[in-house]
């Protein structure tokens, strides 16, 4: 045990809470989920912590490109990203500080513990709806503060900080397991499921997206920009929104003609119907 | 039509109307915690509760049953993407005023309102912010920080930190200005078109995020000529990035056409790449 980790790991926990997706603290999702919770930001701010600003960013940008596609729709998300980043990133810093054992650490955690906890407090949390519900009934003003905020947002803050501390705490023996008497294989096996679980979330945004099939258009015109001709995704943000202009223009006309040809196609219709008792 | 009546009672109920302050309590209350009590069951749902707790103290004081009756109502299933759906709490509040000032708005509409709006605007708002905004600036963010320069986090704290609130803090307004014809504006003909749009730049740029983002090669030879050769260096001839796009491909015809859940397809992914990986693929 090293005392000199009690600090970080505290600190590791607290954050995990600030940047979970239903903490209240920091203008909800906007400044919790979408800020705190990125594994960039997570980086810095453990890097702080540890006084290894340097390392902790590393091993930030190293977990955000596995999370780049994190989302959350209707409730139901891919991977949990706060226990990953404060997990994942904590643990390396207070052990080895590679950026590679951050990613697989992330990437273990996010997937199996924080999905866990994630989806079994997404059942449980009921309870305080509940009361919440029973408090609105009632007309109690302080019912609905204490089941809409204070209860859930304690036992979220235990549910994060406490596993997070202890991760970050006693992971050790974790990180030495992984290094040492872990076959290769399965190490292996992390780090390409890493490369690939960006998959899923694109997928997720994939379904919001494309509507029809023919979209799929766009998505590869999108991916060979990046692929083939190799533009930064700035770039091809400006792309994009000359292509979206020249499809808002032409939908107008599309509009405009459907009108018309609406219009036209009567006409047409009727001098139809005339050729044919011309032709009889 | 409903529009107008607000206006209407707007001249006699003047003194009585919501104040700049009234509308920050509202937005503010909403914005932070939104998702505080958030479960499968109610997701965003009593944030709508708690959000009008003082506007009820405003208008109801002498009404308990009224106050009841609004707090009731606004104790059921929710949820939409919370930046830009405040445009929904924007015009609730419109609606909300205008039943407390004895207007002609139903104390049902706030709630058929909420119904109509979520769906699209969640559709709209997570493919702007989840899929344009956040992962864009992510990835500015990560190309300043190459070198463990703190930089990167910094710009990306301040850039969204920027870009988060203020989207919320106009729609929460735009939607109050507008009412109900706030309604036109987002299911409207002109409306669908931008979104549709909009949904096109969502897409290009999620293509990009696809090539860019996910990695997968495989460590297979095969024979070329009289030597074996890696197969990858003849795929990225070919396809730069071919396997990443068959792997997002399979993803998403997972999740759409055969409608497994998030955790489903970690489970199938993990047992794939778990076999792949052991008879040597990748």
């Amino acid at each position: 045990m090293n005392l000199a980790l009690l600090f970080p790991a505290i600190m590791c926990g607290v954050f995990c809470y600030l940047g979970a997706i239903e903490s209240c603290c920091l203008l909800g999702m906007t400044g919790g989920y979408y800020i705190m919770g990125r594994p960039l930001v997570a980086g810095l701010l453990c890097g702080l912590v540890f006084g290894d600003v340097t390392a902790g960013v590393l091993c930030g940008v190293a977990v955000q490109a596995v999370f780049i596609a994190n989302l959350s729709t209707g409730g139901a998300t891919n991977s949990e990203i706060t226990y990953a980043s404060y997990g994942g990133i904590g643990l390396a810093l207070a052990t080895t500080r590679d950026p590679a054992i951050a990613v697989t650490l992330s990437v273990l955690i996010g997937q199996t513990l924080g999905l866990i906890f994630y989806n079994t407090r997404m059942a449980v949390y009921s309870f305080f709806n509940n009361g919440a519900q029973r408090a609105a009934e009632n007309n109690d003003d302080r019912g609905i503060t204490l089941w809409h905020i204070v209860y859930p947002q304690v036992c979220t803050f235990l549910i994060r900080a406490v596993p997070v501390f202890l991760i970050v705490f006693f992971g050790q023996g974790v990180v030495d397991a992984l290094l040492n008497s872990v076959p290769e294989v399965v190490t292996h096996i992390i780090s390409v499921l890493g490369g690939v679980l960006p998959a899923l979330g694109i997928g997720m945004l994939m379904n919001i997206v494309i509507k029809d099939k023919m979209q799929l258009v766009f998505f590869l015109a999108g991916f060979v920009l990046l692929a083939f001709a190799g533009l930064s995704m700035v770039a091809i943000v400006f792309i994009a929104a000359l292509v979206a202009y020249l499809v808002y223009l032409s939908s107008g006309r599309k509009v405009a003609e459907a009108a018309v040809g609406a219009a036209e196609g009567t006409q047409a219709s009727a001098s139809a119907v005339y050729e044919d008792d011309d032709l009889f | 039509m409903a529009t107008e009546t607000i206006q209407s009672t707007g001249g006699a109920d003047e003194g009585r109307r919501l104040t700049n302050k009234d509308l920050n309590t509202i937005w503010l209350r909403w914005a932070f915690t939104h998702l505080a009590s958030m479960s499968y069951e109610k997701l965003q749902g009593h944030a709508y509760a708690w959000s009008y707790i003082p506007f009820a103290n405003k208008y109801y004081r002498d009404d308990p049953e009224a106050k009841r009756r609004l707090l009731v109502r606004h104790s059921v299933f929710f949820n939409t993407e919370p930046q830009t759906g405040q445009i929904i709490n924007g015009i609730v509040t419109s609606l909300e005023e205008n039943i407390a000032l004895g207007g002609e708005v139903s104390e049902e509409m706030p709630n058929n309102i909420k119904a109509t709006l979520m769906g699209p605007l969640a559709g709209i708002g997570d493919s702007i912010i989840q899929g344009i905004i956040v992962p864009t600036l992510l990835s500015i963010g990560m190309s300043l920080a190459s070198g463990g320069s703190p930089l990167g986090p910094l710009f990306y704290i301040v850039a969204y930190g920027i870009i988060g609130p203020t989207i919320s803090f106009i729609s929460y307004r735009t939607g109050y200005k507008l009412g109900v014809g706030a309604i036109d504006v987002i299911v409207g003909e002109n409306a669908r078109r931008v979104m549709d749009a909009f949904n096109v730049l969502g897409i290009m740029v999620v293509g990009a995020l696809a090539a860019g983002n996910i990695a997968l090669t495989t460590t297979l030879n095969i024979p070329l000529g009289s030597e074996w050769q890696p197969l990858q260096t003849t795929l990225d001839g070919v396809f730069p990035a071919l396997l990443p796009l068959i792997a997002v491909l399979l993803t998403w015809w997972m999740l759409g056409k055969k409608q497994f859940s998030p955790t489903k397809v970690i489970v199938v992914l993990t047992i794939a790449i778990s076999a792949l990986c052991l008879i040597g693929v990748f």
